[in-house]
């Protein structure tokens, strides 16, 4: 029941364009079709072959047989997010990044990401008015990791009517961060939550904590750097 | 005007979601031979079920997400049907439709295998992405992606690797492997003062691993190689490394 109320107008629009895109197919296979069998047509029938320009679609197309494997698969997930991320020691800033996420069940869930951010100056350096920690260069922040996320599937009633598939999930991981001339192994674990708009149009919230070990302001100490992101995902 | 951008939006947004959007153009009808299919709101068990569609009804199975299929109804009821259930359904020439449940059987025929590993490289913690294609079932061909960042430098190796299974038909397999590639090597900034000193060099690898396959399309690897590593110095440098993962195969 929850399904059939918001799906009717995604259907018009979809089945609008289903139909568009599908002639325009036809089209293209028409005239390949027809450009593939001239020679044929010509050889065949010398004579006519002048005078009669080629059909463009071929009335006599065999039906394909259409099996499970011919079937549109969405387990592919791809998004971009932004949002902000505070560095250890080094105040927070905005972040952007990407994400690749291979859905293997209902419930498991491989996710790569890549992000980027700029580390500001630490108390220290704003307050002794000396020499900087790093250059310019070094407070370019990129890190990536590879996450293993755990789905706990449910949905979210946003009135009587409108209800949306979504899942609370969490996310543990490890890859690498570049900061301060060094790339460093990182562990990350996060959690998050997916809204799926539709079937393959979601819009996600993470928070995630990227935990590595830092000698950069001289003590070495593992340092917590939390990006909180908003993101938009499509499913192929 | 606002319609036509309406369209245009929808169809990359469309084009962009749809992995193969010639799928769509023809449908897969099934019939069913149970009593009964369920339909789910969502593509997981948990889902609750809200339609059932008896047996003789047809139902038109639109797409896929992990092991759900989209299903509408004759009545256009719209819902997620498990894989075990459509795969007891009738093509319409008759024949039971085969429905991969990733069993050991289909892991047999995979193509493709995505794995993932957490390992020790002479005591740095490493981390691997390989990616395997199935050449005849006993060879495998391999490509993989190792970092091991370490307190005294950072590592990234590649390598371009055959494996060969025995007895791919058992389900704890042993394997050998064997490879080339590269590694990198860059000290520690703290340690360089000179900054920036990366090395490249060629390496050759053997080793050997476990592979068991645990459930739906999941394996899991134990891993063992040998590096040696073609320095520019006089000495060839040896490394050695221990890892465990885990791989999904398509």
């Amino acid at each position: 029941m929850k399904l059939r109320k918001i799906a009717p107008q995604v259907i018009d629009k979809l089945n609008k364009f289903t139909v568009s895109f599908a002639a325009l197919l036809l089209l293209c296979a028409g005239l390949s079709q027809a450009h593939a069998a001239q020679p044929a047509i010509a050889s065949i029938q010398d004579d006519n072959a002048q005078e009669r320009p080629p059909a463009l679609i071929d009335p006599n197309v065999e039906r394909r047989e259409i099996d499970e494997s011919d079937i549109d698969t969405e387990n592919f997930e791809l998004g971009v997010f932004g949002g902000f991320m505070t560095i250890e020691d080094f105040e927070s800033d905005a972040v952007v990044g990407a994400t690749l996420a291979y859905h293997i069940n209902e419930h498991f869930f491989l996710e790569a990401a890549y992000a980027e951010t700029t580390a500001g100056q630490t108390s220290f350096e704003k307050l002794s008015g000396g020499a900087p920690f790093l250059t310019e260069e070094e407070r370019d922040y990129r890190y990536y990791n590879l996450s293993l996320g755990f789905n706990i599937n449910g949905e979210t009633f946003l009135t009587d009517n409108l209800v949306f598939n979504s899942d609370f999930y969490l996310l543990m991981g490890a890859g690498s961060t570049e900061f301060g001339g060094d790339e460093r192994f990182t562990v990350s674990v996060g959690a998050g939550y997916r809204l799926l708009l539709t079937d393959f149009w979601a819009l996600r919230v993470d928070v995630k904590d990227h935990i590595f070990n830092s000698d950069i302001i001289g003590v070495e100490k593992d340092v917590h750097n939390l990006a909180f992101t908003l993101s938009t995902t499509f499913f192929f | 005007m606002k319609s036509t951008l309406n369209h245009i939006i929808i169809a990359l947004v469309a084009l962009a979601a749809s992995y193969s959007p010639f799928a769509s153009a023809d449908d897969l009808v099934v019939t069913i031979v149970e009593p009964y299919i369920d339909f789910r709101t969502g593509p997981a068990s948990e889902y609750p079920i809200f339609h059932v569609a008896e047996q003789g009804e047809k139902i038109t199975v639109v797409k896929k997400k992990t092991g759900w299929y989209k299903a509408i109804s004759i009545d256009g009821k719209e819902g997620w049907v498990s894989a075990e259930q459509l795969g007891k359904t009738l093509k319409p020439n008759g024949e039971v439709l085969y429905v991969p449940t990733g069993t050991f059987e289909d892991y047999g025929n995979r193509n493709f295998e995505l794995s993932v590993f957490g390992g020790v490289l002479e005591n740095v913690t490493s981390m691997t992405v390989a990616t395997s294609w199935n050449w005849t079932g006993n060879l495998v061909a391999e490509a993989t992606y190792t970092q091991a960042l370490g307190d005294f430098s950072e590592n990234k190796l590649w390598s371009v690797r055959l494996q060969h299974h025995t007895f791919p038909e058992w389900k704890l397999s042993p394997y050998l492997t064997i490879g080339a590639g590269q590694i990198s090597t860059r000290p520690r900034s703290n340690l360089v003062q000179s900054g920036d000193e990366e090395r490249k060099s060629d390496l050759y690898e053997v080793g050997g691993g476990l592979r068991y396959y645990i459930a739906r399309n999941v394996t899991v690897k134990l891993e063992y190689r040998r590096i040696a590593a073609l320095t520019d110095r006089d000495d060839q440098e040896r490394l050695e490394e221990f890892r465990l993962g885990f791989a999904v195969f398509f």
